[in-house]
């Protein structure tokens, strides 16, 4: 109870307020308000989902989940874009996890405070600012232009990369500083390495964390779609809708989206927004709860702690 | 760490090969641009493609102005366009159709002809209410095709010149958002390709009293037409080659699509 | 063998470093590559066109017939909208983080923290999709807007994409607070929305400045959402429902169709570079705050 915490500015104003009513009356009356803010958020979320199911879910029938786009007329589906939503995300995935990981276990275990750890820092953090619009830029210039291999589910996924890398470096680092010192000392204390505690100490007790926090992200990729409309395409082809080919023209359900609403010549336009948005929604969700249920469960496999 | 990293490479040079090896075997196509011309590329595509199964052909819209730009940079195979590409000498241009252009209003709106220096003051931002031209007492609201369109070029060549275009209403992308726009909005006027108004429930205006039909087209009554030109780097690979000739000999996709066949106009220009 | 097994531990032990260190170069190298990048065709407008940089940033005429592509408009475009974004998702985010970290029962956090995290995770496009079917139809038929795209439905969509982010950054900044202001105040018989206006937002002023940054750096940079829904109209809005443009939307308009080479390109990319400056000033920014915090 250490009253000189509080500032003598504070303790005037509150000693010459007026009125224990007056007092009372505008306490009740903020926390009400504050009520109803915070409901009108919980409210306003769930007002979306019933909408957007309302509007969508008569329209996810397999014809249209599984079907290929439809060229000019109605009765379009989204399987090769779904396909390839999930196509680049696995892409960036192998790329991103052990560029970031790698940099984040540096960053938390090994680098000594001073320039270089200061510029890795700040590179990272300037590489998250960066508009996802501006990326996209930057991925055309070199993916498109420069390396000439046109519109490519690669050239999409590494320019992923770029955008993720700064957040998945943070969830490493964080999961990293989450594990007890005491870890770390008993390893070394029985004559591991430094990277021998890391890899068989340290990582394991953080992959809970870590897993979380990708899955996460993969919510968030799955989404993307500034990025990928000057590096991926806009388009799939009929004859070969799942490509594994890494260098097909792979447009996602998130592109979709927004290419139907800006480039529509199909009469079914609602159709096919209500069911495309739904269905990222459902994946959003999906990636939601499986990232907090998945990462709770692998941590108790690996390390017998929840978390 | 290690094992990580191993993986990825593997990955990557599995990824390699496949595409190596796919490249190789089946042909790839891939053609962009005008929204006008899409309707007809994508009809084409899809029958070609079943008749030839090695063929992997991908199309998309994006406006003339892009088709021409991904064709120059070899981003693309084919540059779909309603306009020439004079700033291009490394296009090679290939007529496949012909194509009319309605200027469309809300279908609440009740004038349904205008001359063309009706039209013009209306895009030139003098004219402002409909009731100016014996409509309602209603404000008109214009919207425009975005800078990289071939429909918006045309429009300027064909009704407004020689008054100029006054950009500051709404812009829109597409054939197919300009229709969806158009219709919703009361007092709104646009302009698109018969490939997206014909048959849609927004109103084709006939211009100085000429219906906006295909057969006023090709004796060139009706001004607001242009070619459609697919652009290829260079001449046209055969497999390219072989696509195009399918796309302006295709006559009943020709026709689904209100386009005309080249060799039908009664009339030439060379300006588009 | 015991000095082979050692031996090979530290050879494992130098290659790990070397693989880390490479990984964290790479980051140095990617974020240079793309600063260098964009910085070199960003300034192409005013080196290789030679416009100028004034005309560029202040005049409100988008020309590229007379070679005059001035950004004004959407300079403003961008501001207009960002500024609406804070001034409906500021108070409202900050008021709901206060009302995490100080008045919600666990049982409420329980329902509402998952609530906002599911938001973060809701595709931009979704929300623009959202914005565009289910906004731009009510802002047509009960304002003066004749088409329903507008600046307002923009600023409305951004308010609520930039709402988790104020919230989470407002609530951390509350709760970081020593439970001592809080003890402090209310021993004086200060009620708790006293303590709240009083002590705590005062002290907590910097993280709430923070909260409010990071939520402005969020709404510059968002693309799609916007341009779904405000009309894309190469002019000032003359009301707050007339329509617009910014510059994230103007690029993704038009760069698809901007010749190579050309000056239209070259003050896209421009555009780009603007955005990439303002991002990253609003970062130093925040780091700036953070230090003298600290």
């Amino acid at each position: 109870m250490d009253i000189m915490a509080t500032p003598p500015r504070v303790l005037n104003s509150l000693a010459s307020s007026s009125g224990v009513k007056a007092r009372k009356f505008a306490d009740r009356t903020a926390t009400v308000v504050l009520w109803c803010m915070a409901s009108s958020i919980i409210l306003l979320l769930a007002a979306f989902i019933i909408y957007m199911f309302w509007i969508g879910a008569r329209y996810l029938t397999p014809a249209f989940i599984f079907g290929l786009p439809a060229e000019t007329s109605a009765g379009g589906g989204i399987g090769p874009e779904i396909y390839n939503s999930f196509y680049i995300l696995i892409l960036t995935l192998i790329f991103t996890v052990p560029i970031a990981t790698a940099a984040g276990v540096y960053l938390q275990e090994y680098a000594r405070p001073g320039r270089f750890r200061e510029l890795v820092v700040f590179s990272a953090e300037s590489l998250a600012t960066v508009p996802s619009i501006v990326m996209g830029l930057f991925g055309l210039l070199v993916f498109v232009y420069l390396f000439k291999w046109k519109f490519t589910a690669l050239g999409g996924a590494l320019t992923l990369t770029l955008l993720n890398l700064p957040a998945l470096m943070r969830v490493t680092q964080e999961a990293l500083s989450s594990v007890p010192d005491s870890f770390r000392e008993a390893s070394m204390g029985i004559g591991a390495t430094k990277w021998q505690t890391i890899l068989r100490v340290v990582l394991p007790s953080a992959i809970g964390r870590m897993t979380t926090g990708i899955v996460l992200i993969a919510g968030r990729i799955f989404g993307e779609t500034a990025a990928l409309i000057f590096t991926a395409g806009l388009s799939v082809s009929t004859n070969s809708p799942y490509d594994i080919n890494p260098f097909h023209t792979a447009e996602t359900l998130a592109v979709h989206l927004w290419y139907t609403h800006t480039e529509s010549i199909v009469p079914d336009v609602d159709r096919i927004g209500n069911g495309s948005a739904l269905v990222l929604l459902i994946m959003v969700l999906v990636f939601n709860i499986s990232a907090r249920v998945g990462g709770r469960a692998l941590s108790k496999r690996l390390t017998g702690r929840p978390s | 760490m290690f094992r990580n990293a191993a993986i990825a490479a593997l990955a990557l040079g599995f990824s390699i090969s496949i595409g190596a090896q796919a490249a190789l075997a089946d042909v790839s196509l891939t053609a962009a641009g005008s929204t006008a011309l899409l309707p007809l590329v994508k009809d084409a595509a899809g029958a070609y493609q079943t008749a030839h199964p090695d063929v992997k052909i991908s199309v998309s819209g994006g406006g003339s102005g892009t088709g021409i730009n991904q064709a120059a940079a070899k981003a693309i195979d084919i540059g779909d366009s309603d306009i020439l590409a004079p700033t291009h000498p490394e296009l090679v241009d290939h007529k496949v159709a012909v194509t009319g252009f309605a200027v469309v209003v809300n279908p609440d709106v009740t004038v349904k002809s205008l001359t063309k220096q009706q039209i013009q003051s209306i895009f030139d931002g003098t004219v402002t209410n409909w009731k100016q031209f014996g409509g309602q007492d209603q404000k008109i609201v214009v919207i425009n095709r975005t800078l990289g369109s071939g429909t918006r070029v045309v429009f300027e060549k064909t009704v407004m010149a020689p008054d100029k275009l006054v950009d500051s209403g709404l812009t829109e992308d597409a054939t197919g958002t300009v229709i969806s726009v158009v219709k919703q909005t009361p007092g709104a006027i646009s302009y698109a390709a018969f490939s997206g108004t014909h048959g849609q429930p927004v109103t084709e205006l006939a211009i100085g009293g000429v219906a906006a039909t295909e057969a006023n087209v090709v004796t060139g009554k009706y001004p607001f037409w242009s070619y459609e030109h697919m652009f290829t780097n260079g001449p046209a690979t055969p497999d390219v080659q072989k696509f195009i000739d399918y796309v302006s000999n295709a006559t009943d996709l020709l026709n689904k699509n209100a386009f005309l066949k080249v060799g039908a106009m009664k009339v030439t220009e060379t300006d588009r | 063998m015991i000095a082979s097994i050692a031996q090979r531990a530290h050879r494992n032990e130098r290659i790990a470093l070397n693989v880390l260190r490479f990984a964290a170069y790479f980051v140095i190298f990617a974020m240079a590559v793309l600063l260098l990048y964009l910085a070199v065709e960003g300034t192409k407008t005013f080196f290789v066109d030679r416009f100028s940089l004034f005309s560029f940033l202040f005049s409100p005429t988008y020309d590229l017939d007379s070679n005059h592509p001035g950004a004004a408009i959407f300079i403003v475009g961008t501001l207009l909208v960002t500024v609406f974004a804070i001034a409906v998702g500021g108070p409202f985010g900050i008021a709901v983080g206060v009302f995490l970290s100080e008045i919600a029962p666990p049982r409420m956090a329980l329902v509402l923290k998952p609530a906002i995290e599911l938001m973060v995770g809701i595709p931009s496009v979704v929300y623009g999709w959202l914005g565009l079917v289910f906004l731009v139809p009510i802002i047509r038929e009960h304002t003066s807007s004749a088409s329903g795209f507008s600046l307002a439905g923009a600023g409305i969509v951004l308010a609520i994409m930039i709402l988790p982010t104020v919230i989470s950054l407002s609530e951390d900044a509350f709760t970081s607070l020593p439970q001592a202001l809080r003890e402090g105040s209310f021993a004086l018989g200060a009620t708790r929305f006293q303590t709240i206006v009083r002590v705590l937002l005062p002290s907590a002023s910097t993280g709430l400045a923070v909260a409010l940054i990071l939520g402005i750096a969020r709404a510059v940079g968002e693309t799609l959402a916007i341009q779904l829904v405000i009309g894309n109209a190469t002019a000032f809005p003359v009301n707050v429902f007339a329509p617009t443009a910014t510059l994230t939307t103007v690029i993704v308009g038009q760069m698809p169709s901007a010749t190579e080479g050309s000056l239209q390109e070259h003050a896209l990319f421009s555009m780009a570079f603007l955005l990439l400056i303002i991002a990253m000033l609003l970062i130093l920014v925040v780091r700036f705050a953070l230090r003298k915090r600290s």
